[in-house]
């Protein structure tokens, strides 16, 4: 039980803290009614993630050797995207805010645009979405007397994950305007960072960046696979045996987001790789 | 940078955009696949356990690995080590093309039952 709730609960923490995070931000701008977008999007990801899991289990050859990992590396690509425009347009967004909550109101009704914000919630779900889909199909599908408890392991991993979802909205609502979007932004950019040297391993796998050594191994100290260790992988893009690519697309992308975004305003964040520590 | 005030980039650009990165991808992931086909090594999941669980392979050559899963239920291959996510449904078959590997031993795991499916490849 305790290791499928581990599990479902990393697949579907990313997840969780998107959605939390792109609510939340709609709330402190004022824009509740844009929510729908939000939910629209998050409940297409889970459609998309049941029709992959469907697809998956009826294709075969090529089709399923390749297709997924297609799919699922344009996805990833498509939300470093997202997640770097949505920092940018966050950090715009709240270096106009001087408490003048109008003028704060009218920027965001006329900027239009709720629908990045539908496809982060989008994209959150349907990237580990199929992934989880399939795993609890699977446990299912293998049920017997004494698997019941891995089912209710993987359903409670994924409800604890959307609590965890919940969590970060009701903190987040909280807190100075300010402090939150200074927070979210660069928590969403160590996500897209996270994701970004996602899709360059991706890519290796595939073939189609040239394929190397780990450049170091910390399991030892923090396997990116346990419980920590999985929640710094989502939230940080923490790994443990980083491909020479997966390292540098991680400070890199950091480095050039974090002037893009932060650039000129506040002072530019320096990317530090966390995986240093040894 | 980005002063506020200056025009960002149109929705419809950035779908453009995207589009050609997707399409880029897919030349570059499908160009290799036509390539001549390499070694084929087959392995075999069965009680959430792999068969073999050890994989010996030529280091520096690259190899097809051909997973069958003869389980009901599906499960993930995957190596940290390799950089592998693939998940491979009940009674489907998955080729997997795999680098050329520096001797070595690389190990891997079914995800979905890692307690039991456990395995390395030997590069040598």
């Amino acid at each position: 039980m305790a290791a499928t709730f581990v599990v479902t609960l990393r697949e579907a923490f990313e997840a969780a803290l998107l959605l939390g995070i792109v609510y939340t931000f709609l709330d402190r701008i004022g824009a509740r009614a844009q929510w729908r977008y939000v939910t629209t999007g998050g409940a297409l990801g889970l459609l998309a993630s049941v029709a992959m899991g469907v697809g998956i289990t009826s294709v075969s050859g090529p089709l399923l050797d390749l297709g997924p990992d297609l799919i699922a590396t344009t996805v990833i690509f498509a939300a470093v995207v997202l997640l770097t425009w949505h920092s940018w347009w966050m950090r715009r967004h709240a270096s106009a805010l001087r408490g003048d909550v109008v003028r704060r109101l009218e920027e965001a009704r006329t900027s239009r645009r709720w629908w990045i914000v539908g496809l982060i919630a989008f994209t959150g779900v349907f990237r580990e979405g199929a992934e989880t889909v399939l795993f609890l199909w699977g446990l299912l599908a293998q049920a017997s007397v004494g698997s019941w408890a891995g089912i209710t392991g993987g359903v409670l991993g994924v409800l604890v994950a959307a609590a965890l979802g919940w969590a970060i909205f009701h903190g987040g609502r909280h807190i100075n305007v300010r402090t939150f979007f200074s927070v979210t932004t660069v928590l969403l950019l160590l996500v897209a960072a996270g994701l970004l040297s996602t899709g360059l391993g991706k890519l290796q796998a595939l073939g189609v960046l040239p394929a190397g050594e780990p450049l170091w191994n910390s399991t030892w100290l923090l396997d990116d696979r346990g419980g920590i260790g999985g929640f710094l992988t989502a939230l940080l893009g923490y790994r443990a045996r980083p491909s020479a690519f997966e390292a540098a697309g991680w400070a890199l992308y950091l480095v050039v987001a974090g002037i893009l975004v932060f650039g000129r305003r506040t002072r530019v964040r320096v990317a530090r790789p966390v995986e240093t520590a040894r | 940078m980005s002063r506020a005030g200056q025009r960002s980039p149109s929705p419809k650009e950035t779908v453009v955009k995207a589009l050609m990165l997707a399409v880029t991808l897919l030349g570059l992931a499908v160009a290799p696949a036509l390539a001549a086909e390499p070694a084929e090594i087959a392995l075999v999941i069965e009680k959430n356990r792999f068969a073999p669980e050890e994989v010996r392979v030529k280091a520096g050559a690259p190899f097809v690995l051909v997973i069958t899963n003869k389980d009901s239920g599906p499960e993930e291959f995957e190596s940290k080590d390799l950089r592998i996510e693939k998940v491979i449904p009940a009674g489907k078959t998955v080729r997997l093309r795999m680098p050329s590997l520096k001797a070595g031993t690389y190990s891997f795991i079914g995800e979905y039952h890692e307690k039991t499916a456990k395995g390395r490849i030997v590069a040598e």
